[in-house]
């Protein structure tokens, strides 16, 4: 027995010593390149930190579109993602010091640029923007920055949920079932969930002037259980025919497909996941963003504070026009007939320009005998759901900063319980 | 009739020699680092390069090694204090397995002390009031268990664990409840969310040249010394040891028995407790994960060490390097996820304890004890 273990100890000494050999020797002809070469960060020692909020092994979701995101820019970039990315995952976004511990982590570990993808990050990274300002922090959802090192990136995803909720719309006219559901992970607590309700209500209102849209609220960005729940009571207490949602899983599509109903997915194509049941998921093209960001962290060539003024703001905030969002390819088999067609012209509508969501304006649609779409622009005051004028007929859009931070209500046609 | 018997037994080793000991436990580190490192390999992953950002916790290749080492010291402290106090409970006896609660118990109480007194005291005083409301808070937690064992001879491996949770809950509790009573919550976030200390409340570090070194760890190992001394040298450290081996024995001898418990007890738990204020201290908020399980890995660290304190410290250190630089190694690796860190952590924590069962017993078949006998 002694001799066995022995033999291992040996084995694994020999091991021991060829890990600090072979590996030591580059690591150290490496460090010592860099210097004699001209820009202080090489790309290929450029780091990228990332945190998520949950596995960088999921399949789907919220963790699993940024991750993508991410690896795909770095991709196109030509930096190794096996090398070049460092990443902290299940961080919850509600725990401050274990996001102080994650960003810890990676400074230490040598990111020069890290993403936190959760609301909840917001704090703990404008505390550490500040501490480590040889490091740029970049926060998505949020709305805190400041002028060196530290911006946030968000996107229209209100337009693509218009885009999704005209598909909700058409559906529910041709079954002939007004009521819409809706599971939401917050409402009016914060302007990203509220605008994503309305968004898609007036979207569903501008091909069915008769949907409601009834609101279920879980209180938490993901919880499959919860999710299933909430989504099941929607069918139960309101008998929807649609069930579109704002949370991380598939779960509601799962719901809508188990009760042969119909769905609209965020974040990720959920087509996949309920085949004959999901019309179309208003998704993020995350890449567009991170490859963006990691240039301009590359081109600041490790002088952390100049990133804001490289990115030109501490804001960034796109939409369809830098097909940033989108509503994901139209399931035609289950969508209602013109469908595409009407989707089609109101993204090219949005993207022109002349025509944003929340405006005096509201859209209709007209499609001819040879299926040409006709958009049919009437002015109408644009109310809340207590009666309140938000923007009176003929006036153009709210400001970002509304959509972004301000909005708390909802429009004429969501039945939300009250808070 | 024959009796059923069962194919193997476990025997008790007679003599257990340290150098064979300690060849055990190196072998079993090197098997969970074999089987570690195919796994490690099946998912493209070099393992020595892997294990060598464990060892080293990424020092060498970082832009901040000073705190990497800050960061690594406040998970180490509460990692010792609560071992060294667990191992205070075990050597008489005293199954505490709650050392999750008196943990929460002892930051929640500093946290009060932290949010009320807040901006009136000076900040070492403030500090003082910190340590002194958490070891009060995760006394108290722990001395009713003792009060109850020696009172109505009540299960304490039961019920300190189910206090854990009762803590636990009531933590998440203040952390998740809005309401205008709640001062634990920061009133500026729309959703629940504890608030920072203010600045005083913040513990003392000394600069070094760049490094902040932790008061924290300071007290520590002070405690460390002290507590070696206590056991050692004085009569109410050899009284624990009585009253571990055989409390009859020391009735006998005319010892307090409820006395000592419930003191000993109150140690325990007032030193976890400190553990507790010390961390949310160090981190200047409350969160609902301020334990990082150190009421259980410490279970683990005393036992290793068989509850002797010197070997506390050294086992407290190791597995604080395993844990800190599994985290650290699998952030470097874009294959890696948290789980499968945990995982190598499990693998090697599994080995180890499996060594330490093998070299105090061995498994003899029963056939052969039956020839013996005859």
């Amino acid at each position: 027995m002694k001799k066995f273990l022995a033999m291992i100890l040996a084995g694994v000494m020999a091991l021991s010593l060829a890990a600090c050999g072979p590996k030591d020797a580059p690591e150290g002809s490496a460090s010592s390149n860099p210097p004699a070469g001209s820009t202080p960060v090489a790309d290929d020692d450029f780091k990228v930190g990332a945190i998520y909020i949950t596995s960088q092994s999921d399949v789907a979701g919220y963790t699993f579109q940024h991750h993508t995101g991410i690896t795909t820019a770095m991709k196109n970039l030509g930096l190794d993602v096996d090398k070049q990315l460092l990443v902290v995952d299940n961080v919850k976004d509600d725990d401050d010091t274990a996001i102080a511990n994650a960003i810890d982590t990676l400074a230490g570990q040598g990111a020069d640029i890290i993403f936190g993808i959760s609301f909840g990050y917001i704090d703990a990274m404008a505390d550490k923007a500040e501490e480590y300002p040889e490091i740029i922090f970049s926060h998505g959802t949020g709305f805190k920055a400041n002028d060196t090192n530290f911006n946030n990136y968000f996107g229209r995803i209100y337009q693509a949920r218009y885009l999704t909720g005209v598909a909700a719309g058409l559906k529910s006219l041709e079954m002939g079932n007004n009521y819409i559901g809706y599971v939401a992970a917050w409402n009016t607590e914060y302007a990203e969930t509220c605008s994503g309700i309305n968004a898609f209500t007036l979207g569903a209102q501008s091909a069915n002037p008769d949907a409601v849209v009834h609101v279920n609220k879980i209180s938490t960005w993901g919880d499959e259980n919860l999710e299933r729940q909430a989504a099941q009571a929607l069918v139960d207490t309101y008998n929807v025919g649609v069930i579109a949602q704002h949370c991380d899983s598939a779960q509601p599509q799962l719901v809508a497909a188990e009760n042969n109903i119909f769905g609209c997915g965020y974040n990720s194509d959920m087509t996949e996941q309920a085949p004959n049941n999901h019309l179309t998921a208003a998704i993020w093209h995350w890449d567009v963003y991170y490859q963006t960001a990691i240039q301009a962290a590359m081109d600041c060539a490790g002088d952390a504070s100049k990133f804001v003024e490289k990115m030109g703001g501490n804001a960034y905030y796109a939409g369809l026009a830098e097909n940033f969002v989108d509503a994901s390819p139209l399931n035609t088999i289950v969508a209602a007939p013109n469908t595409e067609e009407i989707m089609d012209a109101v993204r090219e509508l949005i993207v022109s320009g002349d025509w944003d969501v929340f405006s005096g304006v509201k859209l209709s649609y007209k499609v001819g005998d040879d299926g040409k779409v006709e958009i049919i622009k009437t002015d109408a005051d644009l109310k809340d759901n207590q009666g309140n004028v938000i923007v009176a007929a003929g006036e153009g859009s709210v400001e970002d900063g509304v959509i972004k931070g301000s909005m708390n209500y909802n429009v004429e046609g969501v039945d939300a319980p009250q808070a | 009739m024959k009796r059923q018997e069962p194919l193997f037994r476990i025997v008790k080793r007679d003599t257990a020699r340290p150098g064979q000991q300690i060849l055990a436990y190196v072998a079993a580190v090197a098997i969970a680092l074999v089987i570690g490192a195919l796994m490690l390999l099946s998912l493209g992953v070099d393992p020595l390069d892997f294990y060598k950002r464990i060892i080293t916790l990424g020092i060498p290749d970082s832009k901040f090694p000073a705190r990497i080492v800050e960061n690594f010291i406040k998970l180490f402290v509460p990692l010792l204090l609560t071992s060294l106090a667990l191992a205070l409970a075990f050597k008489m006896r005293f199954w505490n397995i709650g050392g999750e609660g008196q943990f929460i118990m002892g930051a929640i109480l500093a946290s009060v002390a932290a949010l009320k007194l807040g901006g009136t005291l000076p900040k070492p005083l403030m500090i003082l009031v910190m340590a002194l409301c958490g070891m009060v808070g995760g006394g108290l937690y722990g001395v009713f268990v003792a009060a109850l064992k020696v009172r109505f001879n009540t299960n304490e491996t039961l019920l300190t664990l189910m206090l854990n949770y009762v803590a636990l809950y009531l933590l998440r509790f203040f952390g998740e409840t809005a309401g205008e009573w709640n001062f634990f919550l920061d009133p500026a976030s729309p959703r629940p969310k504890f608030i920072k200390f203010p600045e005083n409340a913040r513990m003392i570090t000394f600069d070094l040249g760049g490094f902040q070194l932790n008061l924290s760890l300071i007290i520590a190992i002070a405690l460390c010394v002290l507590i070696f001394v206590y056991l050692k040298y004085t009569k109410q450290g050899y009284e624990v040891a009585v009253v571990g081996d055989s409390p009859n024995t020391a009735r006998y001898a005319g010892m307090k028995v409820s006395r000592i418990v419930v003191r000993t007890i109150f140690m325990s738990a007032a030193l976890i407790g400190l553990a507790g204020a010390f961390s949310v201290s160090s981190a200047g908020i409350l969160s609902a994960s301020v334990t990082n399980n150190v009421g259980w890995t410490g279970i683990v660290v005393a036992w290793l060490a068989k509850l002797n304190t010197v070997g506390i410290v050294v086992s407290s250190l190791l597995i604080t390097v395993l844990q800190f630089g599994c985290q650290n190694a699998s952030t470097t690796f874009a294959s890696i996820d948290a789980n499968f860190a945990d995982l190598i952590q499990g693998i090697i924590l599994f080995a180890v304890l499996a060594a330490d069962f093998f070299t105090r017993f061995q498994v003899v078949r029963t056939k052969s004890t039956k020839e013996v006998s005859k």
